[in-house]
């Protein structure tokens, strides 16, 4: 390792960083799935068990217990998986990214190297997750009929700008929870009221107009709203959507690396 | 080794600290108000060390010497002053702290030298040394959780020497495993003198300082009390101790 040059946080340092780090960042990755699933009997098919679990319990709530309103022509089980499966990489990247710095501290002590490594690994560590979801919705899709339309090409940019929205969501609170631990409770709270504000288990069209501006400034809900259109409608997303869902993720990702990079020359003293 | 004439370059460097940690909000606000709440590590401290050269810094608990280190690592950034290191550097600091329990020796060995800034493809170049030199080679794929601590500081010592450095910053790192290892370590060291790389040795092992340093300071709460031959300054030391 060299002396490092802390950076003032801009974005090119960060694509450069990265690209700079990209080995570092799988070994990050490979420690923390390899970690996680290490003392369990069944591995890594918790993987998909969990989501699996998560899903039917929601369904039957919602199906059999709460009757929902129709949702046009998709199985409401189907819809339901669209809006929660990114929802719980949303969610638990977020979580997992918060505590990534606090949760090493004897590494943050000993050895330089840039600390979004960690923030940035722990979020693309989801991606597994979510990949593991998307594979149970297009097996949803096969059982249900559900024809695949070539509007699939959508879904990786938009997980794309999904990523980059956590991850500069994530860096602040990564290095805020530092020097405040009441940082990850603030996180688990504000994330349990968000799944509410986010159309998860209700459509967007359900929502009265006046409360639309909540929904439009939440990348989640547009981001979901989009991953929907791309599976079930067959057509483009509306290009300003995600547009708008990539200048809100861009500006998180600028704010949020410059607050981090700031914070970081600090990092050893706190820790 | 790189071109510039010092190796690592301490000037009139300060390193302050919050005694206490505000971690609620009852004790953050009186330590903003109360100055007796700082502490400085290091004071005004300026010195050099150069290719080739090792440096022993010795002094009692609390004196500072870790912090120096932490602060040529990098770890650490000083309060004023500047902190200089021109090349790759090697931290024996808290060895194995990058090590994951979970993982097996030899996972740890490529994610430990990932974070020491190596290339996977330097990794598999070096790993075969990295485990003859570790002595581990029956246990590469054991988790490091079943390590004895004295096998995982072996393996953690071993990957660092192994990733090239131009600076090696020594902590009390070579109580590392049984005599015989200790003894490999300090060949290795030998080693590294003669390649003209520049070393600084934190310590309480007065004799490694006498045999192995080409120089010797001495800490006293963040300031420099003395720098000289290794001998004197171990009297200096001693005597002060003494009394």
């Amino acid at each position: 390792m060299r002396q490092p040059v802390y950076s003032r946080g801009h974005l090119g340092h960060f694509v450069l960083n990265v690209w700079r780090h990209h080995e570092l960042l799988r070994h990050l990755m490979i420690r923390d799935i390899k970690a996680q699933y290490k003392q369990s009997m069944l591995g890594y098919a918790w993987i998909l068990l969990n989501p699996i679990c998560q899903l039917a319990i929601m369904s039957f709530v919602f199906t059999t217990a709460l009757r929902p309103s129709s949702q046009g022509d998709v199985p409401f089980s189907l819809f339901l998986a669209v809006g929660l499966l990114p929802w719980i990489f949303f969610a638990n990247a977020t979580t997992s990214a918060t505590m990534s710095i606090t949760s090493g501290p004897n590494l943050i002590k000993s050895v330089y190297f840039p600390r979004e490594m960690l923030v940035i690994a722990s979020v693309l560590v989801r991606l597994v997750d979510l990949a593991a979801g998307l594979l149970i919705v297009g097996a949803l899709m096969v059982a249900h009929g559900q024809p695949v339309l070539w509007t699939v090409v959508w879904m990786p940019l938009l997980v794309a700008i999904h990523v980059m929205f956590v991850v500069g969501l994530s860096l602040p609170l990564a290095a805020l929870n530092l020097f405040f631990r009441d940082v990850r409770f603030l996180v688990a709270t504000a994330i349990a009221l968000w799944f509410f504000l986010t159309p998860i288990f209700y459509s967007l069209s359900a929502v009265p107009e006046r409360y639309r501006l909540i929904y439009d400034l939440n990348p989640n809900a547009r981001l979901i709203q989009a991953y929907r259109w791309a599976l079930f409608e067959g057509v483009s997303p509306p290009i300003e959507s995600v547009l708008w869902a990539f200048a809100l993720s861009g500006a998180s990702l600028v704010l949020g690396y410059y607050v981090f990079k700031r914070m970081e020359p600090y990092f050893a003293d706190f820790v | 080794m790189p071109t510039s004439s010092e190796a690592v370059g301490f000037e009139n460097v300060s390193k302050r600290f919050r005694l206490r940690d505000g971690k609620t909000l009852k004790e953050t606000l009186p330590s903003f108000v109360s100055r007796n709440s700082i502490f400085y590590a290091l004071e005004d401290l300026s010195f050099e060390v150069g290719w080739g050269e090792t440096l022993g810094i010795i002094g009692r608990n609390g004196s500072g010497k870790s912090t120096i280190l932490k602060l040529i690592a990098g770890v650490m950034t000083p309060t004023r002053g500047r902190v200089r290191a021109n090349g790759r550097i090697a931290p024996l600091i808290e060895l194995g702290a990058c090590f994951h329990p979970d993982l097996t020796g030899l996972e740890n060995v490529y994610l430990n030298a990932s974070i020491l800034g190596m290339s996977d493809r330097e990794a598999r170049e070096q790993l075969e040394s990295i485990i003859d030199f570790a002595e581990l080679a029956q246990f590469m794929d054991t988790p490091v959780k079943r390590y004895s601590s004295g096998m995982s500081l072996r393996l953690a010592f071993s990957v660092a020497i192994h990733s090239q450095p131009d600076i090696l910053l020594i902590d009390e790192a070579m109580a590392v495993g049984d005599k015989e290892f200790q003894e490999k370590c300090l060949e290795r060291m030998r080693d590294f003198q003669r390649q003209g790389a520049a070393i600084v040795v934190v310590t309480h092992a007065l004799e490694l300082v006498r045999d192995y340093c080409d120089r010797a300071m001495l800490l006293e709460h963040g300031h420099k009390a003395a720098e000289g031959a290794p001998a004197e300054v171990i009297d200096r030391y001693v005597s002060i101790a003494a009394g």
